[in-house]
């Protein structure tokens, strides 16, 4: 197929909602490395800063949104046009709910620095936040790139982030057990760890869109799940 | 999604109308279709898309041998109606394209009465006993063709006073007079408005219930649209053929995505 369509602007325009899209990833990519960095330092004024950032991620949504409502009334695109305009649509959309995510954790961190640190939470919830990081860098640079085999490589990758979060399902559970006093900051962390996995979750969705993209179809395979905690009582 | 009652545009198998096997057409010592082989259905509207020049047309006007009109042009290979070799020595073209009806680009009414336009097929095929018969038939195909409102005042009026979508129109119930099978269409929405092109359309849509529409398209939305099966010519070649939905949204020849996409091909 040759790249280039006739009607230039048709190429301008296909760009351009293409680059909505990896700006919006980009200010998500900061987001989520941020919202995890302010609650290990315990910086308020980083966490404050993640969510009010938050605003311009909607704002793109919205740009995205109408962009490609035009596209399909103006252009009417097939084929793998169609195909480029539904999933920026989709994976907006993922985008977003990846940043309300991080502006959640950033929330949440406001709150914990008020209270005595659990030990070793922070780091291992950093450490999960940059595994789902590394994976939306993969999951955009798999979009531009159509890159279907990436993007499978991201998707099964997913696994990973759920092995942390059980981990840390059962650690907060121990602390809270040893001692109550842990409990509120430990739902608090919980729940940031929470985000994260759901986070995996979206970027695994973004991931098949890349796939569709490229193949016209969406992977038919199960995908490996780990996040056994909704399933069985967790062994403390 | 098969399932949905809204989209009643499924690609339900039926049964294979018109075969063509080994199709090559020959303008002179120039090969304008080369070994075409498709299977056109019953009661499915079949689009055939392609850049000028592709041989969609030539090979739209092999299945009623209306190239036989031509005097340099040969149509070797197989094609049957119901089974039937059209080319065999005893087929009557004639007979044949009765039930095999066309509708050409520009609409091309007899210099006559809108009544006997519509009415001319019916009668030398001795489908109307009497006068209230054809009065009949005439009436039915200006309903089907959507004009019936429109000129049932006037039915002695030439057609070719009317407009040019009401024209095109007339033409389409002259087609449908004589209940043909097979419905070739020629791009026959190229010369009107919106409004008529959408009655057109409608008028596909609803001729499928009964007969095998096969439609040459220059706009894809159009193909896109009215069509359950597409075909996709490119120099002569037959390059795809399959489900109308597929080849707009995953087409699995390069080719025809250059083409429905807008890309130079």
């Amino acid at each position: 197929m040759n790249d280039r369509h006739i009607v230039k602007s048709y190429d301008r325009d296909l760009e351009a909602i293409q680059a909505l899209i990896m700006k919006m990833g980009g200010l998500v990519e900061v987001a989520i490395l941020e919202s995890a960095q302010s609650l290990e330092n315990r910086d308020e004024e980083l966490a404050e800063r993640v969510r009010k950032n938050d605003r311009a991620v909607d704002e793109l949504e919205e740009r995205v949104n109408q962009e490609c409502a035009r596209m399909l009334a103006l252009r009417q695109p097939s084929a793998s046009d169609l195909r480029t305009v539904l999933t920026v649509m989709k994976i907006g959309a993922n985008l977003e709910r990846i940043g309300d995510y991080a502006k959640n954790m950033a929330k949440r961190t406001g709150v914990l620095v008020q209270m005595t640190p659990i030990d070793g939470s922070a780091g291992a919830i950093r450490r999960m936040s940059m595994a789902v990081e590394a994976m939306l860098k993969d999951a955009l640079d798999a979009y531009i790139q159509r890159d279907a085999e990436l993007a499978q490589d991201v998707r099964m990758r997913d696994m990973e982030v759920d092995q942390m979060y059980n981990a840390l399902f059962r650690e907060f559970l121990t602390f809270m057990m040893e001692d109550p006093r842990n409990i509120t900051a430990c739902m608090h962390l919980h729940f940031i760890a929470k985000n994260i996995e759901r986070m995996g979750d979206h970027v695994t969705a973004i991931a098949e869109q890349v796939i569709y993209l490229v193949t016209g179809e969406m992977p038919e395979d199960e995908r490996p799940k780990a996040d056994r905690t909704a399933v069985e009582a967790p062994r403390v | 999604m098969y399932d949905n009652p809204l989209t009643k545009r499924t690609a339900v198998t039926h049964e294979v109308k018109i075969s063509a096997r080994g199709v090559n057409v020959f303008y002179g010592e120039n090969r304008a279709i080369k070994d075409v082989d498709v299977d056109i259905e019953d009661k499915t509207v079949t689009a055939f898309i392609g850049p000028s020049g592709c041989g969609k047309s030539t090979f739209l006007r092999c299945l009623n041998r209306m190239n036989d009109t031509i005097d340099i042009c040969s149509v070797k290979g197989l094609i049957t109606l119901d089974g039937e070799d059209i080319y065999a020595p005893s087929i009557d073209p004639v007979q044949l394209r009765a039930k095999v009806g066309m509708v050409f680009q520009k609409p091309n009414p007899f210099p006559k009465s809108i009544y006997d336009n519509v009415g001319y097929g019916p009668k030398i095929h001795g489908m109307a006993q009497s006068r209230a018969d054809l009065d009949e038939i005439v009436e039915r195909a200006l309903r089907r063709a959507a004009l019936w409102e429109e000129v049932k005042d006037r039915l002695s009026s030439p057609g070719t006073g009317l407009s040019g979508g009401q024209q095109q129109r007339l033409c389409i119930a002259r087609a449908v007079a004589t209940e043909p099978e097979v419905l070739l269409m020629d791009e026959p929405c190229s010369a009107l408005d919106p409004i008529a092109t959408a009655q057109v359309e409608e008028l596909i849509d609803e001729l499928r219930e009964q007969y095998s529409v096969v439609i040459v398209t220059h706009s894809m939305q159009q193909a896109a649209r009215v069509s359950q099966k597409t075909a996709f010519f490119h120099l002569g070649h037959l390059v795809e053929f399959g489900e109308t939905g597929q080849i707009f949204t995953n087409p699995h020849d390069p080719r025809t995505e250059s083409y429905i996409t807008g890309r130079i091909g």
